[in-house]
């Protein structure tokens, strides 16, 4: 005892420091990955207090300036400060992605844990499953989008119904290999009930994967709801979004390229921050993988 | 090995077995995986089952458990009386409240019969909170004791253990333990032992007994080793392709075998015998010509005559009926009376 304690001070001293240090240096992308997102996200929640101007304030006599002290991204055609809407634009881009990969995976994960799990459901779900996934995600958005009018409520929603088929497949594949397992039978040979084998059982073994697929599901969401804004079909354009940011910007694309490629490189690095995330995420949450790190 | 109870003693059987037919529904035929087994279970008796694979030991434990795939198993006849229930015709809700709880089941592989992803303190915990009405910390108090009880070493520590973090042994054991938490009255193992090392499988058939009459219940231990079955049972059924070929009390079987399949299982165990060893003649090991047949499709006469040395035109023409040999002893053959004695050294 006397000898441990001598020999490993510090490691005592700040035990999740050191498991923090060793997680860094384990996963280097994962760590930058998070830094990065965390520094996006938080961004985009302070973007009041980073030294922003209304988005959507209209100033005409300072149309499209290069980037300068005062505008430190430039302005648009409107006079508006470019800097404020790509900071405010992260909200809408970032409020889609979680929300559509948090209502993709719900809707998904409970129809797939029953589909795979109860063979009749299975037969009829997945058919329907296979005609939504007939049907490219963007038309379908558009589609939906176009059936009500533009908010970015709908646009979540319409963003995520072409994502759930997707879902849908993954878990019902992880349970039905996962109800052939022997565990699965003998936890049923102790008396437990159908919804209880679904959620104690099969839901935390689906979880890993289930996970790295939400964050897949943010990724694209955050650029299918950049795609549907330039396409004009997505957020209402007095709503900064990348999206529409871009779309506004392609005509002066040749004269002041960045004004494209600023909020590009920032839906860039959102995206790929989210997927390194993902990558970890998924190490973390599963525990054979977690008593190695 | 324990005395043997006399029939005037004994008791009500906790668990009457009728007449069982359990048929798998295949694309090649109806596979008659269990046709027409009874059997009995005594309070606190030890049944061993034994017979090759594929005899349908472990059918007529699932079907008791009702837990035969229900996509192509069906439980087509028979009776399956638990105390004074008919479990074949209890609602699902009734059943799952007996199983776990009063009848439990311990599989053949520890390995993959935990949940990777549930500490192992918890799915003992599980177990306990589904069958009684425990708080979840005294679900796991009541885990952590289980364990200690199965003489896993540390029982505090390794309830928070992952079952990836235990040895093969260990977790049979914590599958032991899982089995008798609720104190169960009946305790069906299939194979317990047969994923371990040799040096385990002893410790975990005492630990089972050990546990047997702590709590007093009725085991039926499912093997296909007879060695097992001499140093655990009190009875013991022989199966052969899905049918009880013989019945008898542990020493009865031992000592005169009736049926030519028994003495075919018997002259294939590897037998140390210094007399012959000294005396330079050595005994070879014999073994049954042949494998189980497939189940498939109706069969005519006794099902063990293509493989038996004895089998006559009666054998192939008809099943031969069950017969009670000696006391307690039954034999289902129709040579039974006329066999050679067996020679066992």
């Amino acid at each position: 005892m006397t000898a441990a304690a001598t020999t490993l001070p510090a490691a005592d001293a700040s035990p999740s420091r050191a498991r923090f240090v060793a997680f860094v240096r384990r996963h280097p992308t994962v760590a930058a990955g998070t830094v990065l997102l965390l520094l996006i996200v938080i961004a985009s929640i302070a973007a009041p207090w980073l030294g922003t101007v209304d988005p959507i304030s209209i100033n005409p006599s300072h149309r499209l300036r290069d980037p300068s002290a005062e505008h430190w991204f430039g302005t648009d055609r409107f006079g508006r400060d470019l800097y404020s809407r790509v900071m405010y634009g992260g909200r809408v881009s970032l409020l889609v992605g979680l929300s559509v990969a948090a209502l993709a995976t719900l809707i998904g994960l409970a129809i797939g844990l029953v589909s795979g799990y109860l063979r009749a459901v299975d037969a009829v779900v997945m058919r329907v499953m296979d005609g939504m996934m007939a049907i490219p995600a963007i038309m379908l958005a558009i589609a939906l989008i176009a059936l009500s009018k533009a908010s970015i409520a709908i646009v979540i929603v319409a963003v995520a119904l072409p994502e759930v088929p997707r879902v849908v497949r993954l878990v019902r594949s992880i349970v039905l290999t996962l109800r052939e397992q022997p565990y699965i039978e003998a936890a049923t040979a102790i008396g437990t009930s159908v919804p209880r084998i679904l959620l104690r059982h099969l839901l935390p073994n689906a979880l890993p994967p289930l996970v790295v697929q939400a964050t897949y599901i943010c990724a694209s969401a955050v650029l299918i709801e950049a795609a549907l804004s330039f396409l004009g079909a997505g957020t209402p354009p007095e709503i900064p979004s990348w999206g529409n940011i871009m779309a506004e910007a392609r005509a002066y694309f040749q004269l002041k390229p960045w004004m494209v490629l600023i909020p590009g490189v920032f839906l860039a690095v959102t995206v790929l921050s989210i997927n390194l995330v993902g990558d970890g995420l998924r190490d973390m949450l599963d525990p054979r993988l977690a008593r190695r790190m | 090995m324990a005395a043997l109870p006399m029939a005037a003693e004994r008791r009500a059987p906790v668990l009457t077995v009728t007449d069982l037919r359990t048929h798998f529904h295949t694309r090649d035929g109806v596979v008659r995986a269990v046709d027409g087994v009874s059997l009995s279970l005594e309070r606190g008796e030890t049944l061993g089952v034994v017979g090759e694979s594929g005899c349908g030991k472990s059918v007529t434990a699932l079907s008791i458990m009702r837990l035969v795939p229900p996509a192509a198993g069906r439980i087509v006849a028979g009776s399956i009386r638990f105390d004074d229930t008919e479990l074949l015709t209890l609602s699902a809700a009734a059943m799952r409240a007996i199983r776990g709880n009063r009848i439990s089941m311990i599989f053949q592989e520890p390995m993959s019969s935990l949940n990777p992803v549930m500490s192992v303190g918890r799915q003992i915990a599980e177990t306990v909170a589904l069958h009684q009405n425990l708080s979840r910390r005294a679900a796991l108090d009541r885990a952590i004791e289980m364990l200690s009880l199965v003489k896993i070493p540390e029982a505090r520590r390794r309830a928070t253990e992952y079952p990836h973090q235990l040895s093969g042994g260990m977790r049979q054991r914590v599958m032991i333990a899982i089995a008798m938490a609720c104190t169960p009255t009946i305790l069906i193992a299939d194979e317990p032992t047969t994923a371990l090392d040799v040096t385990i499988q002893a410790q975990i058939l005492d630990l089972m007994l050990e546990m047997k009459e702590r709590t007093g219940a009725a085991v039926m231990l499912i093997t296909h080793d007879l060695g097992v079955i001499a140093e655990t049972a009190q009875r013991v059924i022989v199966m052969y392709a899905g049918r009880k070929v013989e019945e008898a009390p542990v020493e009865a079987l031992f000592a005169h075998p009736r049926h030519p399949y028994t003495r075919g299982l018997m002259t294939s165990i590897p037998r140390l015998n210094r007399a012959a060893a000294e005396s330079g003649e050595s005994q070879r090991l014999t073994e049954i010509p042949g494998v189980v047949p497939s189940l498939i499709g109706v069969d005519v006469g006794c099902t063990f005559a293509p493989r038996c040395p004895y089998a006559s035109e009666q054998c192939r023409a008809a099943f031969p009926p069950e017969v009670e040999a000696a006391p307690g002893h039954f034999v289902a053959c129709w040579n039974a009376g006329s066999l050679p004695e067996m020679i066992r050294a």
